[in-house]
Formats: C-alpha cells, sequence, structure tokens
C-alpha cells in the first residue's frame, strides 16, 4: 500500500464519519461550568485535604515556635526546637512547591507546540517526585525532637546504641531515598510501595518517547514561518 | 474582541472545525464516551485559548496544537485508568464505505492505534494532507525530522498491512 492509498483510505473512511457527525450544540456555560468541576475533580479531596493539613502545619506549629524562640527559649529543649524548625521548614518548602505545582498546572497553556508542552506537563508531574523527597527529608528530625540534656547525663549505653542505630538509620534512609527517587527506578518493589507505581508507567514510556523525540526539536528560527 | 464576538468566534470555529476535532478525539480514543469527554475538554481548551490566538498561525494550527495536546494528556491518563485496545472498541462507520475499503480503513485504524502518542498525531498530520513544515509547526520539531519520524511510521505501517496480507 503506498502513501496515497494510505491518505485516500484515511480521508475517504473519516469523510463518512464527519457526515455521520451531528453538531455539538453544548452551551458555553454549560462548558464552563465542567471544566471548572472538572478542575475540581482533578484536585482529588485528598489533594486538598493535603494541602489545608500543610498550611495549618506550617502556620500552628512555626508560630508555636516562634513564641517558644522568644519567649522561653532557656526553658525547652533545644533538640526539640531545632529538630522541630526543621521539620516545619522541610514541610513548609513542600507546601510551597506543591501550590507553585498547582497554580502551574491551572494556567497551562495548551497552545504550545506540541513536544513543548508534553514535556512542561511531563515536568510538572514529575515534580511531584521532588515534593516527596523533601519530605523525606524530615525523617531523621522525627528522631531528634525528644532529645534532651538529662537523656544525654543519665542515659545507659543500651540506649544511646539505640537511639544513635536509630537516628543513623532514618539518615541514612532518608538521604538514599532523596538521591534514588527518580523515574529510573519506577520498576523497583520500594518506589511502587512508596508512590504507586503504576500511576507512573506511562509517564516513564512518554519521557521516553519525548526523550527519542528531543534530537528532532526545532530551534525557534526554523519555526516562526507562517503556514498560511 | 468583545465577549458576544468571542462567544460567535468559538460556535464558528467549533461548527467549521468540528471534523478536525473527532479526527482527532478517534485516533486517541477507543469508547463512545472517553470520546465524546475527550471532545468536550478539547472544546473548553479551545475556548479558554480563544483570547491567545495568534492570527501568525493558520488556525487548523492552532486547533490541532490545543486538540492533539488535550488528546495526548487525556490518553495518558486514562491508559493509567484502563488500558485498551484502541482500534478493538472502535465503532464502526454509520454509512459503510464498499466492504473492501472498509476492511482497510479498518485495519488502518487498528494500526494506528497501535503507535505510540506522538507517532499517532504525526500520521494523522500526514494522511490529513499537512505540510512537513505545517506538522513540524504543530508538533514543535524540525521539518527534517518529521521526515525521518514518517518515513519510520510508513514504514511501520506498511509492513502490518503486508503481515496482515500474508496472515
Amino acid at each position: 500500500m503506498n502513501d496515497t492509498d494510505l491518505k485516500y483510505l484515511w480521508q475517504t473512511g473519516n469523510e463518512q464519519i464527519a457526515i455521520s457527525q451531528k453538531s455539538d450544540k453544548t452551551s458555553l456555560d454549560k462548558l464552563t461550568k465542567r471544566n471548572v468541576s472538572h478542575f475540581l475533580s482533578s484536585m482529588k479531596p485528598i489533594k486538598i485535604f493535603t494541602l489545608l493539613a500543610g498550611l495549618l502545619w506550617v502556620l500552628g506549629i512555626g508560630y508555636v515556635l516562634i513564641k517558644l524562640t522568644i519567649n522561653a527559649y532557656d526553658q525547652v529543649s533545644l533538640y526539640f526546637l531545632y529538630s522541630a524548625y526543621f521539620q516545619v521548614m522541610l514541610t513548609a518548602v513542600a507546601v510551597i512547591l506543591y501550590i507553585i505545582q498547582l497554580s502551574t498546572i491551572y494556567s497551562i497553556d495548551f497552545n504550545k507546540p506540541v513536544v513543548i508542552l508534553q514535556k512542561t506537563l511531563i515536568k510538572l508531574k514529575a515534580s511531584t517526585l521532588n515534593i516527596t523527597k523533601i519530605l523525606i527529608l524530615q525523617l531523621p528530625f522525627w528522631t531528634t525532637f525528644y532529645w534532651n540534656e538529662s537523656m544525654f547525663k543519665n542515659g545507659t549505653l543500651p540506649l544511646f546504641i539505640l537511639q544513635g542505630a536509630v537516628t543513623i538509620s532514618f539518615t541514612y534512609l532518608s538521604l538514599w531515598l532523596f538521591f534514588h527517587l527518580k523515574f529510573e527506578n519506577a520498576d523497583k518493589w520500594w518506589f511502587k510501595l512508596l508512590l504507586q507505581g503504576k500511576e507512573w508507567e506511562p509517564l516513564i514510556t512518554s519521557i521516553n518517547i519525548l526523550n527519542e523525540m528531543e534530537e528532532g526539536v526545532s530551534s525557534d528560527k526554523d519555526k516562526i514561518k507562517k503556514s498560511k | 474582541m468583545a465577549k458576544h464576538n468571542l462567544h460567535q468566534t468559538f460556535h464558528e470555529i467549533i461548527e467549521q472545525h468540528k471534523g478536525l476535532l473527532f479526527k482527532v478525539a478517534r485516533t486517541y480514543c477507543g469508547n463512545e464516551e472517553d470520546r465524546q469527554d475527550l471532545i468536550q475538554e478539547i472544546r473548553i481548551q479551545i475556548w479558554k485559548s480563544l483570547p491567545k490566538y495568534d492570527a501568525n498561525f493558520a488556525m487548523t494550527t492552532w486547533l490541532y496544537r490545543i486538540s492533539i495536546n488535550v488528546a495526548i494528556s487525556f490518553y495518558r491518563k486514562n491508559s493509567i485508568r484502563r488500558q485498551y485496545a484502541i482500534a478493538e472498541t472502535l465503532p464502526p462507520v454509520i454509512d459503510p464505505l464498499p466492504n473492501d475499503l472498509q476492511e482497510k480503513f479498518n485495519l488502518l485504524e487498528k494500526f494506528i492505534a497501535e503507535l505510540n502518542e506522538m507517532d499517532k498525531a504525526l500520521i494523522m498530520l500526514y494522511l490529513e494532507d499537512k505540510s512537513y513544515l505545517e506538522i513540524s509547526e504543530i508538533m514543535g520539531i524540525s521539518v527534517s525530522y518529521v521526515g525521518t519520524k514518517m518515513g519510520r511510521i510508513k514504514e511501520k505501517l506498511k509492513k502490518r498491512f503486508l503481515n496482515h496480507k500474508e496472515n
């Protein structure tokens, strides 16, 4: 089958389909309402909850920590204070990244050339990984906030060994995950366990396709020509 | 552009290019329900993008960009939800072609459905008789790369037809 046959086949077949198509008279009101509901439905309740919980956590705990620093710095455990500061700071970074991600998704311009826009969409989706990585960096601080001076003065060797092992292993785990949570590892069991690997498979396929097309992305000079 | 004019322009564009929207939807969606959803999604994006329409580009170039971008995103989202063989669920053409042509057309759709999301767009534009320059503008790749890719895709399709014939 040659090129002309293929084109003839496609055009003849689609002509028949086009004839059978009715005009869609959906009003703009219905369309725009649907747009809003679609956007909201894409923001699953769990996402809204996560965002609100993260914001409340950062604002609430942040406020308490600042108050404690100003009014009771000498009375609180510095291990607790600094562990909590690091934890809240990392949560704040994750919340900011999350808000940027959601607002970017909402303002995406579908009018861009296909390969360019699809790369942007893939990058956006991939940024979910960065948020997860930031949150994972909090792990070690959950093992240090309850430390205090009396623990070091009165603690026993087994306690120190146990505490040290927990903190070191959490630090190692968080750093290991921070450096290894990437698409290349999406087929690994721990990745699937942490991030529901199935959701990433089509994305990884798309990344591979787009990477292959990277060699063909034209320079702007090539493109700025009218096709009219 | 006044809002009333914008509404009117939007309806004119949709009416005039409904075939384009439907062909993109049919290329990317296997069942009627998804196809209708996709067409509505495309219409929404056309409406949202209309104020930003750059008259330096042909209307069809602009429409293809939006339609294919929405379709690929929709396709990716749906392939997470359920993976299905598109060609197997495509409804038959209502006013059928002569038997031989109908069978070949069904095969063509089936083979296109087997291609990846980018190759689907490329071959659809090619079969729609778009020039390599237009395809490069829609896709954002160089004209020479369009030629290279198209050669590979056509070869793939021809092999599929040949294999089918031999079997």
